[in-house]
């Protein structure tokens, strides 16, 4: 797998990409203690669509297009499939055996702050132009 | 797994991405798509599942060009680690690299040029495709107006009509008290409302007018998520029987067309049915009614049929409600079954068998349309795939010339990817100029259909080239462009480098694989051409069955008007009757008038009642198990006017008056089924429930279809209106000459009668007649009409692909007659090969043609889905085309020079 020597070369990202990566971001807080967990493709959308409540609905093709990408450039890999799936799995569905699995990267983490960082400076400049309003962040 | 027809398509689609793409990730697009297809279903239903597949559609069009044209880079150049950062991450709108983007205007503008070069070819392919994209563009515009807009009220699923049902009759009207129940009893329901349209009489202007009229409760307005433009609505107190008031709405449209938009609206007096109503709202104009926006709305009370507001078993309103959120319309119609059957314990003389069907509201609107529109898009559809693969021929027999061209430029080094790129670029535009016609042509088809499909639309609005039909133009743009260009794209990637090395050119090798795949697509055309000929075929000779019906009357020289007396006015019976008795005293004395009559509904104008009836030297158990005879009420020279056959016995006479013994007529049918060996004259009948008196029967006339053309024959019974005077009716009347002419003069004899009797509906039994065998006439026409586009198409199809065939063999056609092969052997040879695709594409047409004509089942009259001859005819025609189509380049090669040929490359 080819890697970034600076993250910084793949700055700005792309919505779909900084959605995906917000995305799984969350999912490995929650299983902090569990490093087997990733999500799988649907969920990715499913939980993008409901962080931007709607704004953000992808398809299949932009979601398994920039998942695509996100692989060969080490944003993300794809995981082995989580306890939770595997359990069920005695009888288990067509569909959970179709399923992968994709958690952050190190570097992804690393990417996905760098952004995050970047646009905050975008945020600090655009209140300082008096160009925003609304309530200051926390 | 078993796999429905979404995911197939689904599945389809995904070939538009690389294969190595489509490898790694399919099963998950799968797996996604149904995730999506279960929530969409879940949510909305299908209106949910298209939206869902406009967006699947959009997403999988613009991704999967991105992904082939990154394989293609990622061949082309070994990747190194700088390229791949600065391959652009999911969204198209990264993509415009330079380099990219300078290919494509490269590979545009070498396609301009190469499209330029061919002015023929071009305009050939701009047409074919032109043709069949702007008809299925016009078609869908159609389907999106009456099947895919949503309703124009709020939460349109959550509406319901629901219907009274009797035994086995499923869509009767409700009984007005058993509504009350309904309302105070079911659970399922926000709300229940009932509206019962009426035509009314608005007097008090220059002339009677009829209007159409509403009666309704107040919560109607609520359900439907109206406001009024101006004034309010009705209170719930209004619309109580008990209570009502003498309040009205009115339309915006009877707002601005018979009282000119007045400012003063409200407040003022209306006459209606000759009683003063005070107008205190106007509707928006967006507003739409299920079943029809009338022009002035009425509290129930009104409803002027007396004894459907206070009596059980009398059905005469309709039910409207909007179901709870979640509630199905399962559980409303388990709901209203129970309360039915409480009803019937409690009033088991006039309940039992009496129940509700609830059905969406969606259904009952689009529903009797949904199948012709679906028929005629399929219709439409087959054709597109005609145009396509004969583009695609062209597209091949093109590339075969341009072989060489290409071969040297893959020889010179240029990427084969690229080349591909630049076969598909071609047929993209080719597609794109050929949609941009297209969409030109379904303008104008849009407006000649929607001219003709205005009473097809209930309540959508218009048909029109909104935004989703041009987005569908769109995509079948993009994706007729991809399908017939994949085809030489997939043959050239497939194609040897050293032919270009070779001195020869593909004129004498043998029939490859080239020629086979061409042969498939003009097999695959012909085949689809047999089932559209087939189905158009069947409709054709249903509709020509439905016209040679008998209707039972003779429509010349006559004319019929309606009339409806107001009850206000017209308080007895002796009063109604004393008015009709003058009316045809009247009428009767226009010059030019041979004869006429008065009639509760005139066949096939949509009115008419069935009552059950029993028999008095016959009978029942119960009434539930009578049988039921379509009643007509009559004025004595009915039959005369309307030339029905009398068959035995006498018409009824002035003398069949009230109190005297009843009688009644019956037809032929009825006598029949009831004493098939003995007379029936002189029996006594019962038409209507135990109440109805019993009628002596003194003449037996023929049959008449009365509701419609395709209608068994009914069982149909006649009582003199003196006996049961309605306060609807209807005048026939018969002239010496032509009927129009007399229409103001007969209006102007009921006018002497009653100046204040509003008369409409003035129209000449011929033009019923017409209308009743013109339903699916358009139908026809437009399935007749692509099917004929279908064979054209074909026969070209064929052409091309013979003489493409014939002009690779003119050497091995030299070679023979020089070694002695007489002309007509090879005419023969030629012909014999060209048959042989054509007959095996009629046979595959037939079989799927026998399989494909069961959709279209519902919509014939009097011909199998089978029937004999279309089966024969259809193939015959299309191989006599075909045929004729092989011929002239098989003469061609009969006439080949040996010299000539033999010295040919």
């Amino acid at each position: 797998m080819r890697r970034a020597a600076d993250p910084r070369e793949l700055l700005p990202l792309t919505p779909a990409v900084l959605h995906i990566l917000l995305a799984l971001a969350d999912g490995r807080r929650n299983a902090s203690e569990d490093d087997h967990v990733g999500r799988h493709g649907y969920a990715v959308a499913q939980e993008v669509e409901e962080m931007t409540e709607g704004q953000i609905r992808m398809g299949p093709g932009t979601l398994y297009g920039s998942i695509q990408r996100m692989l060969t450039s080490g944003l993300i890999e794809e995981v082995a499939k989580p306890r939770s799936a595997t359990r069920g799995a005695g009888g288990g569905s067509d569909e959970d055996e179709r399923r992968r699995y994709y958690r952050l990267t190190p570097l992804g983490s690393r990417v996905l702050e760098l952004e995050l960082a970047r646009l905050a400076r975008v945020v600090v400049i655009a209140r300082a132009k008096h160009l925003l309003h609304g309530p200051e962040p926390a | 797994m078993p796999r429905d027809l979404g995911e197939r398509s689904f599945a389809l689609l995904l070939f538009l991405y690389p294969r190595a793409f489509r490898d790694r990730f399919g099963d998950e697009m799968l797996a996604f798509y149904r995730a999506r297809r279960a929530e969409a279903r879940h949510r909305e239903g299908g209106r949910g599942t298209f939206r869902l597949w406009r967006h699947l559609v959009l997403d999988i069009l613009i991704s999967a060009p991105i992904e082939r044209l990154r394989s293609l880079d990622s061949q082309r150049e070994p990747m190194t680690t700088t390229a791949e950062m600065e391959v652009p991450w999911s969204s198209p709108f990264y993509l415009d690299r330079e380099e990219t983007m300078d290919a494509l205007r490269q590979d545009l503008r070498f396609a301009l040029r190469t499209l330029r070069a061919r002015p023929a070819f071009t305009l050939i392919a701009v047409i074919t495709l032109a043709l069949g994209i702007g008809a299925t563009t016009a078609i869908f515009s159609v389907v999106n107006a009456v099947l895919l807009r949503p309703m124009p009220w709020p939460h349109p699923e959550r509406l319901v009509l629901v219907w009274g049902t009797r035994d086995q009759v499923k869509q009767n009207g409700v009984v007005f008290l058993d509504y009350i129940d309904w309302q105070a009893q079911s659970r399922s329901f926000d709300a229940l409302a009932v509206m019962r349209g009426q035509s009314v009489n608005l007097t008090g202007g220059d002339q009677p007018e009829r209007i159409i009229g509403s009666f309704v409760s107040a919560n109607l307005f609520p359900i439907l998520g109206a406001t009024p433009e101006q004034g309010r609505f009705f209170t719930d107190q209004e619309t109580v029987v008990a209570t009502k008031q003498p309040v009205a709405v009115i339309s915006d449209d009877c707002w601005r067309t018979r009282f000119g938009a007045r400012p003063d609206m409200i407040g003022r007096t209306l006459v209606l049915n000759g009683v003063a109503f005070t107008v205190v709202g106007i509707t928006r104009p967006d507003l739409h009614a299920p079943l029809g926006t009338p022009d002035v709305w009425m509290p129930i009370g009104y409803y002027p049929n007396a004894g459907d507001l206070e009596l059980r078993g009398r059905p005469g309103v309709l039910v409207v409600g909007r179901l709870k959120p979640g509630v199905r319309v399962e559980r409303a119609q388990s709901d209203l079954d129970a309360i039915s059957g409480r009803l019937a314990q409690l009033y088991p003389a006039t309940n039992t068998g009496i129940g509700a069907n609830v059905q969406p509201l969606v259904d009952q609107i689009v529903g009797p349309v949904r199948t012709p529109i679906l028929i005629v898009l399929g219709g439409v559809g087959i054709v597109l795939l005609i145009a396509c693969a004969n583009v695609a021929n062209l597209q091949l027999a093109r590339a075969a010339a341009r072989r060489r061209e290409l071969s040297l430029r893959t020889a010179l080094g240029a990427a084969r990817t690229r080349l591909v790129r630049q076969l598909l670029t071609e047929s993209l535009l080719l597609s794109i100029i050929g949609g941009a016609l297209g969409i030109l042509i379904a303008r104008w088809g849009v407006t000649v259909l929607a001219t003709q499909l205005t009473s097809m639309v209930p309540v959508n609005g218009e048909i029109a080239l909104d935004g989703s039909v041009l987005l569908f133009a769109s995509a079948i743009t993009l994706g007729a462009g991809l399908l017939f260009g994949s085809a030489p794209a997939w043959q050239y990637s497939r194609a040897d480098v050293r032919d270009a090395l070779s001195v020869r050119s593909d004129a004498g090798a043998p029939a490859g694989r080239r020629h086979s795949l061409r042969g498939v697509l003009v097999a695959a055309q012909l085949a689809l051409s047999v089932v559209l000929l087939v189905s158009a075929g069947l409709l054709t000779r249903s509709l020509f069955a439905l016209a040679r019906v008998e209707p039972g009357f003779d429509p010349s020289h006559t004319m019929t008007l309606q009339f409806r007396l107001p009850a206000a006015k017209y308080k007895t019976e002796a009063q109604i009757a004393e008015m009709f008795t003058r009316t045809l005293e009247q009428m009767r004395g226009v010059p030019g008038v041979e004869n006429a009559a008065l009639v509760r509904a005139t066949p096939l104008n949509g009115n008419g009642e069935s009552y059950p009836y029993v028999l008095a030297d016959k009978p029942v158990a119960n009434l539930q198990a009578a049988p039921t005879a379509q009643l007509n009420v009559v004025s004595p020279g009915y039959f005369a006017t309307m030339r029905i056959r009398r068959l035995a016995g006498r018409d009824f006479t002035m003398d069949d008056r009230a109190g005297g013994i009843p009688v009644a007529i019956v037809n032929e049918q009825l006598a029949k089924r009831s004493w098939p060996n003995e007379s029936a004259i002189g029996k006594r009948i019962r038409l209507g429930g135990a109440d109805a008196a019993w009628a002596t029967i003194v003449g037996v006339v023929g049959t008449v279809k009365h509701f419609r053309l395709s209608e068994d024959p009914l069982d149909q019974a006649y009582v003199p209106y003196m006996q049961r005077p309605l306060i609807f009716t209807e005048a026939v009347v018969r002239a010496t000459g032509d009927p129009t002419a007399l229409a103001s003069a007969v209006r102007g004899a009921i006018w002497r009668v009653d100046r204040d009797q509003p008369v409409w509906r003035v129209r000449t039994l011929d033009r019923v007649l017409d209308e009743a065998r013109g339903g699916p006439k358009l139908t026809v026409w437009l399935m007749a009409a692509f099917a004929v586009l279908a064979l054209v198409l074909a026969a070209i199809g064929v052409y091309g692909v013979m003489s493409y065939a014939v002009a690779r063999r003119t050497q091995e056609v030299g070679i023979r007659m020089a070694l002695g092969a007489r002309r007509t052997q090879v005419l023969g040879m030629v012909l014999r090969d060209g048959m042989r695709t054509i007959g095996i594409a009629l046979a595959a047409g037939l079989v799927i043609a026998a399989a494909a004509t069961r959709l279209i089942a519902s919509q014939l009259f009097g011909v199998s889905t089978m029937d004999p001859l279309t089966f024969t005819m259809v193939p015959i025609l299309l191989g006599l085309v075909a045929l004729a189509a092989c011929y002239i380049p098989a003469l061609r090669a009969s006439r080949v020079d040996p010299i000539v040929a033999l010295r040919s490359e």
